[in-house]
């Protein structure tokens, strides 16, 4: 399983989580007029290698590119058929790099300091009374659900494939939501248990006067 | 329904008192769920220090816990956690009643162990950084150390229900309610959490089918169709319970 986050020291784990997304933001600035292939492959050399400076681990994730490489493939071709074979390159080359690099943020940041990177952007809720940690805490729980998820999918594939001897099929999407939904509700419960979304930190005179529910 | 769509904000008129010896007085207590009944008319008072609810599953045990932190109100009747009606001082419950739930992954919300123990604290109102520091330090006092930054899903059961345990007691509770946390632990994941439960200075409430774990509890309460069938110690509530449910397996066709 492919995880979102390797634990380490490298310089992109101390680097502030603002400054990579701003320079993540910058980068693929930068790349999207570069069309010389030549140019474009030195820079996916340059994000193969920041994998490997994160070890053999750091290494391994560069796999989370294969679920990519049929539509690679498919727009290579797309581009060779109407006699644009480099632009296909440049393309593909370029779009390798922004998702290798993209994803180098979210191994090297971890989830609280990403939080806490973003949730100056949604400060403007604020006015209309939502608290900015809010939507921040929702991005952390979908990144922390979805190797869940996968494994909930994964149970019910095979508990239709022990009872059909066929592989998963699109009829399993309706169970699969009905238990999304469910650990939706087990996971608020626990949410609420230790304190709900806002916390109990603000003193009770702070918080806005609320009824019972 | 989702998280931010539930209220949990009362106004607080009453304060919870973490001195009081009897921590929870039911009065009363009826409790309904989607128009079931699913405790009746409950009357009892708590103070020992471990107490164990059995019985069998829809009996209204998990109800019953669930009303200890405010997760749910009576209908009827009234529930008092340290001395303060549950009602009014809901959002202020779970600072003295620390909640563990059956599937740890229903539990942690954050991708990794570190983040998940400093959630707590940022909850009480730390400061990012210093709920962090505290969280790994924490993390070292019971062991935990090199858990710190893995990520949840990685964990074998046994870690992901200790952390979800560590996660609640960062919170220093005064109250420690467990429902069923030991469902899908093996027998030596369950029996190391255990010792460390019965370790913890914080009175515990725990919902359990396996009965050789609380027969050191000081009080055993079985709770049958919402009603409490029997309260007592383990030597006379458990042997009665293992007879009456043998009798039912029993009575069934074979």
């Amino acid at each position: 399983m492919l995880s979102l986050y390797i634990p380490g020291s490298s310089f992109l784990h101390r680097m502030p989580a603002g400054i990579k997304l701003i320079l993540l933001a910058f980068l693929s600035a930068v790349l999207m007029p570069v069309t010389e292939p030549l140019v474009l492959a030195g820079a996916l050399g340059l994000a193969l290698g920041l994998y490997a400076l994160l070890g053999k681990e750091g290494i391994r994730q560069v796999q989370l590119v294969r679920p990519l490489l049929p539509i690679l493939v498919i727009l290579l071709l797309l581009h060779a058929v109407t006699g644009f074979v480099m632009e296909g390159v440049s393309v593909v080359l370029r779009l390798l790099t922004m998702v290798l690099l993209a994803n180098l943020v979210t191994l090297t940041t971890r989830m609280d300091d990403m939080m806490a990177a973003v949730a100056p952007m949604f400060r403007p809720l604020a006015l209309v009374g939502i608290s900015p940690r809010r939507p921040a805490l929702a991005v952390t729980l979908v990144l922390r659900f979805v190797p869940v998820l996968l494994a909930v999918y994964g149970a019910l594939s095979e508990a239709w494939r022990a009872r059909t001897g066929r592989p998963a099929s699109w009829r399993l999407i309706a169970p699969l939501a009905l238990q999304a939904l469910k650990l939706s509700d087990h996971v608020a419960e626990a949410l609420i248990a230790r304190g709900g979304a806002d916390g109990l930190g603000r003193p009770a005179a702070a918080r806005p006067p609320r009824r019972l529910s | 329904m989702a998280f931010w769509s539930r209220n949990v904000h009362g106004e607080t008129t009453a304060a919870c008192d973490p001195r009081r010896a009897d921590y929870a007085v039911f009065s009363n207590v009826t409790l309904l769920r989607s128009g079931k009944t699913v405790l009746s008319n409950l009357s009892l008072t708590l103070s020992e220090r471990r107490v164990a609810v059995i019985g069998l599953n829809g009996s209204g045990k998990s109800s019953f816990v669930r009303l200890l932190n405010g997760l749910l109100l009576p209908d009827n009747g009234e529930v008092q956690v340290y001395g303060a009606d549950t009602r009014l001082v809901r959002a202020e419950l779970p600072r003295h009643v620390g909640f563990v739930f059956q599937n740890p992954d229903h539990q942690a919300i954050f991708p990794t162990v570190a983040e998940e123990v400093a959630f707590g604290l940022t909850q009480l109102g730390e400061d990012r950084t210093v709920a962090r520091a505290g969280a790994l330090k924490f993390l070292g006092q019971h062991g935990c150390a090199a858990l710190a930054e893995r990520p949840f899903h990685d964990l074998s059961e046994g870690q992901k229900q200790l952390i979800c345990i560590l996660s609640v007691l960062v919170m220093r509770p005064d109250l420690v309610v467990l429902d069923e946390p030991f469902a899908s632990l093996d027998g030596l994941a369950t029996r190391q959490l255990m010792r460390r439960l019965v370790g913890l200075p914080q009175k515990l409430v725990m919902v359990s089918h396996d009965l050789q774990l609380i027969q050191g509890f000081d009080r055993v309460l079985w709770i049958e169709d919402g009603l409490l069938r029997m309260d007592g110690e383990p030597g006379t509530v458990l042997p009665a319970y293992v007879d009456d449910i043998d009798r039912r397996a029993a009575a069934e066709p074979a």
